[in-house]
């Protein structure tokens, strides 16, 4: 029980300790490097499964047989790692902000089925951890190029809508909000995914490479070198 | 009797005609029938709703009618329920009913219809009921949608213990549906091809969140489900109580009980509500609510408290008067003044309540373990004197109040310490000395107990001693000792006098403890007594003195195997004549010495008693170290003199000697014991614990015995670990030591004796002969230095026969007779008839001797036979012979004859080296009467003298010398 409380409050310190260099009070990090590898770490923290999805399913006793089965993404409720990738690196920081959002919403309504302040808890860090990751998110669009001409939502492909109508029902309601829950931790490690996959082929979008996108004046390390040393070439994580 | 028959046919026609028409009546339409009937469904709340009128009511009837209600299930010929509804119905009224289904109301079709009658309740006959309604429908599986499975009841909140039934509703035909409750199947029975219900019994609590009910396909992902909120039951608010502090705002406080365990919007809410003024207000926390009062509008109050949730609603009620609940804050600003030695005066503030309140205070005073309590009346300061304090003592008072005219409550309390002054010491120390001498010098060793905090009424700083010596000469001294000591030890100038010991603190001195010292020790001569411990300590007591005392002391060392012994001691008033001495430090196992002291008027101590003993006796853990002496072939002795009594457990009573021995045999004096380990041996008993020594007897020559020593006490004997073993030695060997030592001695001393006999008679007769060589003649020839001149040698002489006297004496007349009439020759130089005849003898001429060699001037012939060794002699056959040839072994390599048996005349002196030396002759002499006589050599003139002929002679010499050694 204590190690399984050190597994969920330690990826929050970290987070928190991430949070502390992100532009939460206004300013963002200039180099974009840092700032893509602590996107790329609270996305790492943010898909696990045990900051969200696993206390929900003990809270509201979906972990039976023939019932967690169940609780497996909706396609098209989060966008595919494919339909992430397809994406420009502005559209995807703006798709995930708009994700984000209503991940946030959606958090919100399932606090009112957690009635154990305990889980509550839970709930409301893995509230700040999106908040904070947006926030990265927003300096990251800043370093790229046109960040000031603000554009409508990109398409991000079928299921763009993430947010089913919930169900007056209570065990069909527990059931989306479980498989919201599976989809948003799956979707988190896409997102991992692809800005892995921003550091180390940076030329594969040389339209919208963050090296290209440096406003004038800034000094840049370039990304591919830094995220050479954090992750070796042809390493992808799962 | 004709009477009664006529009014009997009378009664059943009536009867009659009555019965005939009311069936008339039945037969047409009741005119109140119910009209308008619509159904409508709840399926929040699974209930049926019905809504109805009744016409051709007139504008101001009133009937009270009863409406009969049919419910179906599935089909109408299926009536499920039958329900008698009776009301009054007034004119133009819409009437309404309500029933809740235990099946979900989408689990199947229902159809309801309603017939009405005149309630007569309060006519005698049967109801005439109206016609049946026609049947409604109520059919919710039409609005489900399109979804292929559906369970229900969605959401359902029932109470734990209750019974549900679940069902689901299959549109796709599928058969194989499975429904499971929280991970377990659930098996139920099918209501139509399409419906199938699950009864739940007794339904139990799980979680806050609800218990999780889901169907699913065998094909596909269509899981369906539905979750049952199961509620503890709400229970009734216990402890439902009302107060003021201040008459302005009324706490009412309840315990809820146990939580229903539901999600906080199913939860439930406590109301509260006064009947006299009408007010209602919904309490936001579950345990106390706030009743603001209005100021001096209302005294009574009864309220009413109501939990309620969606399944039930439970109240209580409380009726008081407002006065009566007054429960005061608590006082505050608590202050001391004037605190000193033993009084203090204590202040404090309490909170108003109105203006003609008087509050009750109670105070109460904590010091010295002890509690004092008072009463205090207040308005709005309150006082008290706290007296007959404890100096220096920390007291910690604390006040509480509460309504003086109607108690309902007290008030918190409100704490404070305090301190009082400290003050003279009220006691003198208890004080005892031990005395003792030290070079002629007293040296008086004073302890004294620390005095008890009651007494000491502050820190004790110092002690003060002062030593009056009593003959008035010495005078004074006077000593500060420092606390915390508890003793110092004081040499004397002399031993009679007078000791003073004062206790003082940062105010004063306490009084004095008086002691005299006297040189007498006191009667020391008192015999000790024995005294048995117990559980409560050592009883003790003695006679009264006859003399006046001022009390009486005991004495003891609570350490008495260490020292030093940590004295204590007792002090008693002078009516008592026994005391229990109990101490924690009392061991089992160790002895304890108590005297006891009159205390005389003069403050001089006598020794009244000696008493010793054990708070538990304990049986000897060590035996006596025993030494064994005198072992004999019938007795030893065993001796431990060594062994301390006084150190032992517990009071030796004596000693136990146990001796095995293989015969097993127990001679008087001893008994057989058996000892724990099946041995069996004899054992003596010795009364006395002062007898250290025992003699073991009757014991058997050259046998094993062992022995053991151990005390016995009146709680067991020593241990029977290591027996010693001994064996006793042979009965004669002391017998034969006995005679042979003195023996062996008797023949050294003789043979000593005789020896230096036979010294004495060698220097008195035979004294040994000269060495020429040594001789002052020879310093004389060579003063004249004539090279020529020497004494003759041996060498220079050709001995040819050598002639041996033999003188016959006594018995040896028959020898002498038969062989010895002519003189042996011994032949030294061969001839030609040497076997067969003496042949030639040598004479040996010692010209150094002015006489020639004896008077036969003759040279021996000793006859040597060629082979045969001496022994073979005939002269040593006989057994006389025999020693004297063993004699011979000592004569020098001269060839001597023994001088028993022959005379040797030496007729020439040899100059042997062998012969020179005196000292090397065998140290058995000839006796004297066998001797040979020497006569006086002399050397001579070398021309007096033949010179030696050859120097063979010395060969043959030598070979002589070989033969008698080889005799040896």
């Amino acid at each position: 029980m204590r190690a399984q409380l050190m597994w969920r409050t330690l990826p929050s310190l970290v987070l928190g300790l991430l949070f502390l260099s992100t532009p939460v009070m206004g300013s963002c990090l200039d180099k974009d490097q840092e700032l893509l590898r602590q996107l790329q770490k609270q996305a790492d923290i943010m898909q696990r499964t045990s900051m969200l999805l696993h206390p929900y399913i003990q809270s509201q006793g979906l972990d039976k047989d023939g019932l967690k089965e169940h609780c497996r993404e909706r396609p098209g409720t989060f966008p595919s790692k494919e339909a992430l990738q397809r994406l420009s690196r502005q559209e995807l920081l703006r798709a995930l902000d708009t994700m984000l959002d209503h991940v946030l919403h959606r958090l919100m309504a399932l606090q009112r089925d957690i009635p154990k302040a305990q889980d509550l808890e839970t709930v409301n860090r893995a509230k700040q951890n999106i908040r904070g990751f947006k926030n990265n998110i927003h300096c990251m669009a800043q370093l790229l190029p046109g960040s000031s001409e603000r554009t409508e939502p990109a398409p991000i492909g079928p299921g763009t809508s993430p947010s089913p109508t919930p169900t007056p029902d209570t065990f069909q309601r527990r059931l989306e909000g479980c498989r919201f829950l599976h989809g948003y931790h799956r979707f988190m490690h896409s997102v991992g995914q692809v800005f892995r996959e921003w550091a180390e082929s940076p030329s594969r979008s040389r339209r919208h490479s963050p090296r290209r996108g440096l406003r004038k004046g800034a000094r840049r390390v370039p990304l591919s070198r830094g995220n050479k040393r954090l992750l070796p070439r042809g390493q992808l994580p799962r | 009797m004709a009477l009664f028959s006529v009014s009997k046919t009378a009664f059943l026609l009536a009867f009659l005609s009555l019965r005939t028409y009311q069936s008339e009546v039945l037969s047409e339409p009741l005119p109140w029938a119910p009209e308008s009937l619509k159904v409508s469904v709840n399926t929040t709340s699974q209930c049926l709703h019905l809504q109805w009128t009744v016409h051709n009511l007139a504008h101001h009837q009133e009937f009270r009618m009863v409406f009969q209600i049919e419910i179906s299930r599935i089909k109408t010929s299926n009536v499920i329920w039958v329900e008698n509804y009776t009301t009054t119905v007034k004119w133009n009224q819409v009437l309404h009913w309500s029933w809740e289904s235990k099946l979900p109301l989408e689990c199947a079709k229902h159809f309801i219809r309603m017939r009405s009658a005149v309630d007569a309740a309060k006519t005698p006959g049967p109801r005439v009921w109206s016609s049946w309604s026609s049947w409604e429908e109520a059919d919710v599986q039409n609005s489900l949608g399109q979804d292929p499975l559906f369970v229900f009841p969605k959401d359902k909140l029932v109470e734990e213990g209750s019974n549900v039934t679940i069902c689901y509703v299959s549109k796709s035909h599928q058969n194989n549906i499975s429904c499971y409750l929280e991970g377990v199947r659930m098996q139920g029975e099918q209501l139509d091809p399409n419906v199938s219900v699950f009864n739940l019994n007794h339904v139990a609590f799980i979680r806050e969140t609800g218990t999780n009910i889901y169907c699913k396909p065998g094909q596909g992902d269509g899981i369906k489900g539905t979750v049952l909120f199961v509620s503890k039951v709400l229970q009734e608010p216990k402890d439902f109580s009302c107060e003021t502090q201040d008459l302005m705002t009324l706490n009412c406080t309840w315990d809820p009980g146990s939580d229903t365990g539901l999600l906080k919007q199913l939860s439930q809410s406590y109301t509260l509500f006064e009947s006299f003024s009408g007010k209602k207000i919904l309490c936001k926390h579950k345990s106390w609510c706030l009743w603001q009062v209005a100021p001096e509008s209302q005294d009574m109050y009864n309220f009413t408290l109501t939990a309620e949730n969606y399944l039930r609603k439970r109240s209580v009620h409380l009726l008081f008067h407002l006065t009566h609940r007054v429960h005061p804050m608590a006082p505050f600003n608590v202050l001391f003044k004037n605190v000193n030695a033993t009084s203090a005066t204590m202040t404090w503030k309490v909170h108003a309540i109105g203006k003609y309140y008087t509050l009750l205070c109670q105070v109460e005073l904590y010091g010295e373990g002890k509690v004092t309590q008072h009463n205090v009346s207040v308005k709005v300061d309150g006082v008290h004197l706290f007296s007959g304090l404890e100096p220096d003592t920390e007291y910690l008072a604390q006040v509480r109040c509460a309504n003086g005219n109607h108690f309902w409550k007290w008030s918190e309390w409100t704490h404070q310490n305090f301190t009082t002054v400290e003050a003279a010491p009220s006691e003198a120390p208890d004080v005892w000395r031990n005395v003792k001498i030290v070079q002629g010098r007293c040296v008086v060793t004073l302890f004294w107990k620390p005095l008890s905090k009651l007494q000491a009424h502050g820190k004790i700083l110092f002690y003060n001693i002062v030593i009056e010596y009593l003959d008035r000469t010495s005078g004074s001294e006077v000593l500060s000792i420092p606390a915390p000591a508890s003793g110092t030890e004081l040499p004397l100038n002399q031993c009679s006098s007078q000791i003073r010991i004062t206790a003082s603190n940062s105010v004063g001195t306490s009084p004095a403890s008086v002691l005299v010292v006297s040189r007498e020790p006191g009667n020391e001569e008192v015999e000790e007594e024995r005294v048995k411990g117990t559980e409560d300590g050592f009883p003790l007591s003695w006679n009264p003195q006859p003399r006046h005392v001022t009390g009486y002391l005991v004495e003891w060392c609570e350490q008495p195997r260490d020292p030093p012994c940590d004295l204590q001691w007792k002090n008693l008033g002078p009516n008592v004549t026994s005391t229990v001495v109990s101490s924690d430090a009392f061991r089992p196992g160790v002895r304890y010495n108590f005297r006891i002291y009159g205390i005389s008027t003069e403050r001089v101590p006598c020794l009244l008693a000696r008493k010793t003993g054990y708070s538990q006796e304990l049986a000897p853990s060590d035996n006596p170290q025993v030494v064994m002496t005198n072992l004999t072939s019938h007795s030893f002795t065993l001796s431990w003199k060594n062994y301390s009594t006084e150190s032992q457990p517990s009071f030796i009573q004596g000693y136990h000697v146990y001796l095995k021995s293989k015969a097993g045999r127990c001679h008087s004096g001893s008994e057989k014991a058996v000892l724990s380990d099946d041995a069996v041996c004899c054992k003596y008993k010795i009364d006395n614990p002062e007898q250290k020594t025992f003699v073991v007897e009757n014991l058997q020559p050259e046998s094993f015995y062992e022995f053991l020593v151990t005390p016995y006490t009146s709680v067991g004997e020593g241990p029977h670990d290591a027996f010693a073993k001994v064996t006793t030695p042979d009965e004669y060997s002391p017998t034969l030591i006995r005679i042979l030592l003195p023996t062996v001695f008797c023949i050294l001393l003789i043979m000593i004796t005789c020896y230096l006999k036979s010294q004495w008679m060698k220097e008195k007769c035979y004294p040994d002969i000269p060495d020429p060589y040594k001789s002052s003649v020879l310093s004389l020839i060579k003063s004249k230095e004539n090279p020529h001149l020497t004494i003759m040698n041996i060498k220079d002489c050709v001995p040819d026969s050598i002639e041996v006297l033999n003188k016959q004496e006594g018995t040896r007349k028959s020898f002498t007779e038969t062989e010895s009439t002519k003189p042996t020759y011994l032949y030294l130089l061969p001839t030609e008839k040497r076997y067969s005849s003496p042949g030639p003898c040598i004479c040996f001429e010692n010209f150094t001797y002015n006489q020639a060699a004896s008077d036969s001037a003759s040279c021996g012939h000793v006859p040597a036979p060629p082979k045969a060794p001496p022994s073979q002699l005939g002269l040593l056959t006989s057994p006389e012979n025999l020693l004297k040839a063993l004699e011979k072994n000592y004569m020098n390599s001269l060839g001597e004859i023994p001088a028993g048996e022959t005379s040797l005349n030496y007729v020439s002196q040899l100059a042997s080296p062998m012969s020179g030396d005196m000292s090397n002759l065998p140290k058995n002499p000839p006796e004297p009467a066998l001797c040979s006589e020497y006569k006086m050599q002399m050397a001579i003139p070398l021309g007096l003298a033949s010179p030696p002929s050859s120097g063979s002679s010395s060969l043959s010499s030598i070979t002589l010398l070989d033969e008698g050694e080889r005799y040896h």
